[in-house]
């Protein structure tokens, strides 16, 4: 099978990114408390929520199973944010978007796309959350801040739980509606039955 | 949506959505507060000048990020080791942490009023075809955002659909309308993901049928990249560089 | 040369253990026009996706013999290089437009051509005309109706000028405004374009409508359950010799084929043998009435049932925030009064966009009303796409939804009389159309609320289905519970309601017993419905109402169903 990526994968996972940006807006519009952390203690809560930014990156590469899917699943994402919402943290979005991506990715193409286990969706949680983790930081000066260590630690943990955990839950849901039966995760699992 | 014509408006996508790139880019490296302030007011000036967007807009639309620009300065002010000036109960109030979190408010800011104005004269799909045009972005990329934009056009629709469909199904002795609770929300979710990947699908297979991805290829309306476009940028960036070199601590 | 060829063609997907096409062997010629027929799961839209390469590129399953057209080979060809040559109308209206404008994309297929700019919006105002939506051109896309969707689309798939169209059940998912302006625009597309075209339509009473056969493409192929070729000749005939076989099997067929193979006789109601039937078909018989055919004028039951939802004065408007904002606006329906009682099917009728839905949403609790009140216990309602209701990932647990713990009995026995006994383990997601639908209805009967709304149940089923659909809800209102659905089927509003409301300018224009409705011109030329031929004559024929009733349950009774709700 071809490892280039098709239109349909290209579309799929730019449809997974939306919906699931469109489901974390709706979240902290929803939720009236996070909305309200969002804002002057935002700095703090967004480390709670970076694993829902992660999502996207290892359901992509678990539907898909083809190199650099993670990554630019991510990236359409933060292009569709950046493009059509005018997302006010402007284009480096999008380069924060391609170094989740990849962190995320990393453990899936490490075990040749061909373990999809708990232990590999945390990984894939742990390193995205923690790659993006420095770029941050650089990016908004967190190295001097008494606090580096709780935002790593919130940061990782969320990583792990909603960008890893999740995903696993997400994906197997998906594989079971036979939504994307025509995709690499369909051909797989349909071999096994 | 359809974006009312402007000077901005007229300028090539690729060039503003490069100069943003580059502003971001600079500012990444500033963490003093007189740089941002500066081009803070340079880039307001030009975005209500420029976009045609209306005061009144233009204030409602720093809302997203002024909450966040506070919250930065908040947090750094506070916690970040240094000279105290201030004391608030057991919070200290350090000299760095108010400088670097002017800094970076700013610096949102500023980000956040360009990006206002970058959207308030750029068509989205304009943007794409003039990124596949000018910055050799792939085609199938450009469609795959283009086919991410159109099912988020759907998406409230659908996601009021469904909550309803599932309100609806409730315990009887529940109120109508949308539930509360994570677990409704992620059932939601869940539905909206499957109905917008079955059709994403589907328009994955329209594209290809209407014969995306032959080649050779034309472009109906070309995005324009003229003379105006060359000045703009370069003023532009003769603009920031003066910024820069004024306010920078020597 | 043949325009599309195959030879001995198999296909079957991996889930499944049997074949869905099997031993399929046939020649098409260019500007050749060819209708697909047969039963659902028959392999229809199959053969179009082998067409146009999307099997087996797109979409996974193995096929065997080979496919040719235009003398390349399907199987080596992408999708991209086949679209040179076929061009495809797809069933979903929204997710068969891919850009934010109408005239974007009409322009997409040309330029992906390499058409010359220049000579794009001639060509672009060209396609749109044949269409009929040349007013369409700078609107966006988000804003078109269905039977403008599908215009668009079809704009866009011969604006290239295709050898071959395809058209994969383009008006399944419309109202009947929908069905007629897409048919015309078709006829008129083909008869300019001229493309050979392959048709799968399962709904052809409405495609025929008043034309008939004079509307249908010349050709017949006709496909068995077992995905083999059961018929493939001039579409008269074919029509003519497996009506019986075609009726039974859930196709919806234009009514004179319906009729003729039911009696025997030819020209549909036209024929004097026809009419006869008909006629005694609508006499009581002398054995007494089947069970569970009280008609509309009979009252088995005390005139006056209670009442279980009750709107006064009731005003309703789309949007939840209509009542925070200041500006003065008009609610879409206003001063609505309805009583819906224990053991009533009520249908809802009204044009698109005339607030059928809105005021369902309104009755069901999940719409505030703008004036007004509603009076009752909380009804449950079926909504028009089943996926978007789907919160389990098995069929038990979808019916079992929000029942209280200790229900597996009550789920059991609704599984089996919904005939999903066996589908009990399967994410509602793989289901069939009819299946999803029979699933959500199942699971909304469950919560045994006394009222019960639906929102176009029928919507894009074959006949075995709607036929399931409408004793599922005949079998609800028996036992006690108060029915209204809305729909733009007349027939089977005419089949399962007792009375009917009609909405129209944003108010009720009617509310009576359903035929009393349906014999009011005026009250249907102000909603903009036409009533099927069959119920005209039937209405206009037949001495009693009660008698119609019993014509349509007859007929309806000609087809198999499988074990359902009866």
């Amino acid at each position: 099978m071809s490892r280039r990526l098709t239109l349909k994968d290209l579309v799929l996972v730019a449809v997974l990114g939306t919906v699931l940006g469109f489901l974390y807006w709706a979240l902290v519009q929803a939720w009236t408390a996070l909305s309200v952390l969002m804002g002057p203690a935002g700095d703090l809560a967004q480390h709670l929520l970076l694993g829902g930014w992660l999502l996207v990156a290892p359901i992509a590469v678990a539907i898909v199973r083809k190199p650099f899917v993670g990554i630019i699943a991510e990236v359409l994402a933060s292009v569709i944010e950046v493009v059509f919402l005018g997302s006010a943290v402007g284009p480096l979005l999008i380069v924060a978007a391609a170094i989740q991506g990849a962190g995320s990715e990393l453990p899936f193409a490490l075990t040749r796309y061909r373990r999809f286990g708990w232990w590999v969706y945390g990984l894939s949680g742990l390193c995205g959350a923690g790659l993006v983790f420095f770029y941050s930081a650089f990016r908004s000066g967190w190295y001097g801040q008494d606090l580096f260590l709780l935002r790593l630690v919130m940061q990782l943990v969320s990583g792990v739980v909603l960008g890893g955990l999740l995903a696993k839950i997400i994906v197997d849901g998906l594989a079971r509606t036979g939504v994307v039966d025509n995709f690499a995760i369909g051909r797989v699992l349909s071999r096994r039955e | 949506m359809t974006v009312a014509d402007s000077p901005l408006a007229r300028r090539n996508p690729t060039v503003k959505f490069g100069l943003l790139v580059v502003v971001s880019l600079a500012l990444l490296f500033v963490f003093e507060p007189l740089t941002p302030a500066v081009l803070y007011v340079v880039a307001l000036l030009a975005v209500a000048a420029g976009s045609g967007i209306r005061p009144r807009l233009l204030l409602l639309g720093h809302l997203p990020f002024v909450g966040v620009a506070v919250g930065l300065l908040l947090v750094n002010a506070l916690s970040r080791p240094g000279i105290e000036i201030a004391r608030l109960g057991l919070l200290r109030v350090t000299e760095e942490g108010v400088e670097v979190g002017a800094a970076l408010g700013l610096r949102t800011l500023v980000i956040g009023v360009l990006a206002l104005g970058f959207v308030a004269s750029t068509d989205g799909v304009r943007l794409m075809t003039s990124l596949h045009q000018h910055a050799r972005l792939g085609l199938r990329f450009t469609y795959a955002v283009l086919a991410g934009y159109r099912t988020l056009e759907e998406l409230p629709r659908e996601w009021q659909l469904i909550r309803h469909a599932h309100a609806v199904r409730a315990r009887p002795g529940a109120r109508g309308g949308p539930l509360g609770g994570v677990r409704a929300f992620a059932r939601a979710g869940f539905a909206l993901l499957v109905v917008s990947l079955r059709r994403g699908e589907r328009l994955a297979m329209a594209l290809e049928s209407r014969g995306l991805g032959l080649a050779p290829r034309t472009i109906w309306r070309p995005v324009a990249l003229t003379g105006t476009d060359a000045v703009f940028a370069a003023a532009s960036l003769v603009v920031l560089a003066a910024v820069f070199a004024l306010t920078l601590p020597r | 040369m043949a325009l599309v060829s195959m030879r001995q063609v198999a296909v079957a997907f991996p889930r499944r253990r049997a074949g869905v096409l099997n031993g399929i062997t046939l020649d098409i010629a260019p500007h050749e026009r060819v209708l697909v027929i047969g039963g659902s799961g028959s392999g229809k839209s199959t053969l179009l996706q082998l067409v146009s390469g999307v099997i087996p590129h797109s979409v996974t399953a193995e096929v065997e013999g080979t496919v040719t057209v235009a003398g390349v080979d399907t199987g080596a060809t992408s999708v991209v290089e086949l679209s040179r040559i076929v061009a495809v109308l797809a069933q979903d209206p929204a997710s068969g437009i891919c850009l934010p404008t109408v005239e974007e994309e009409i322009a997409l297929p040309m330029e992906n051509r390499g058409v010359d700019p220049a000579v794009i919006p001639a060509r672009i105002d060209a396609a749109l005309e044949a269409a009929g939506v040349t007013r369409l051109r700078t609107r966006r896309t988000t804003q078109l109706s269905g039977g403008e969707g599908q215009r668009v689309a079809l704009a866009a798939a011969l604006a290239a000028e295709p050898a071959l169209l395809l058209l994969d059940e383009p008006t399944s998912m419309l109202d009947s405004a929908g069905v007629s302006a897409v048919r015309d625009a078709i006829a008129a597309s083909v008869a300019r374009y001229s493309p050979a075209v392959i048709l799968v339509e399962h709904r052809l009473d409405e495609f025929a409508g008043r034309a008939g056969l004079a509307a249908l493409p010349e050709r017949t192929i006709v496909l068995g359950a077992d995905g083999t070729l059961a018929a493939d000749g001039p579409t008269g005939e074919v029509l003519a010799e497996h009506a019986r076989a075609l009726t039974a099997s859930g196709c919806w067929l234009p009514i004179g084929n319906e009729l003729d193979a039911v009696f025997g006789g030819v020209g549909g109601l036209d024929s004097p043998v026809v009419r006869a039937g008909l006629l005694a078909l609508g006499r009581p018989s002398p054995r007494g009435e089947p069970e569970g055919a009280p008609g509309p004028t009979e009252a088995p039951r005390p005139a006056r049932s209670p009442t279980l939802l009750a709107a006064t004065h009731l005003a309703v408007s789309r949007t939840r925030t209509a009542r925070r904002t200041r500006a003065p606006h008009t609610p879409v329906l206003s001063g609505v009064d309805l009583d819906l009682r224990a053991g009533q099917v009520v249908a809802l009728l009204g044009a698109n966009g005339s607030g059928k839905s809105t005021l369902l949403l309104t009755l069901a609790g999940l719409l505030p009303a703008t004036a007004g009140t509603v009076v009752g216990e909380r009804p449950g309602m079926v909504f028009q796409n089943p996926e978007h209701q789907f919160v389990a990932h098995t069929v038990s647990g979808e019916v079992g939804y929000g029942l209280p713990p200790g229900s597996d009995a009550l789920v059991a026995r609704l599984l089996d009389d919904h005939g999903l006994g066996h589908l009990a383990d399967q994410s509602p997601h793989r289901l069939s159309g009819g299946e999803k639908r029979r699933v959500s209805l199942a699971a909304m009967l469950a919560h045994g609320r006394g009222t019960l709304l639906a929102d176009e149940p029928t919507f894009g089923l074959d006949r075995r289905a709607t036929i399931g659909v409408i004793g599922a809800l005949r079998g609800a209102a028996r036992e006690g519970a108060a029915v209204m659905f809305s729909s733009h089927d007349l027939r089977t509003v005419a089949t399962l309601a007792d009375r009917a409301v009609v909405v129209a300018h944003g108010r009720v224009v009617a509310n009576g017993p359903v035929f009393h409705v349906l014999r009011d011109e005026s009250v249907l030329a102000e909603a903009h419905l036409a009533l099927p031929p069959l119920i005209r004559w039937l209405l206009e024929n037949v001495d009693s109402d009660a008698g119609v009733l019993r014509v349509l349950r007859a007929l309806d009774s000609e087809v198999a169903v499988p074990a359902a709700a009866s």
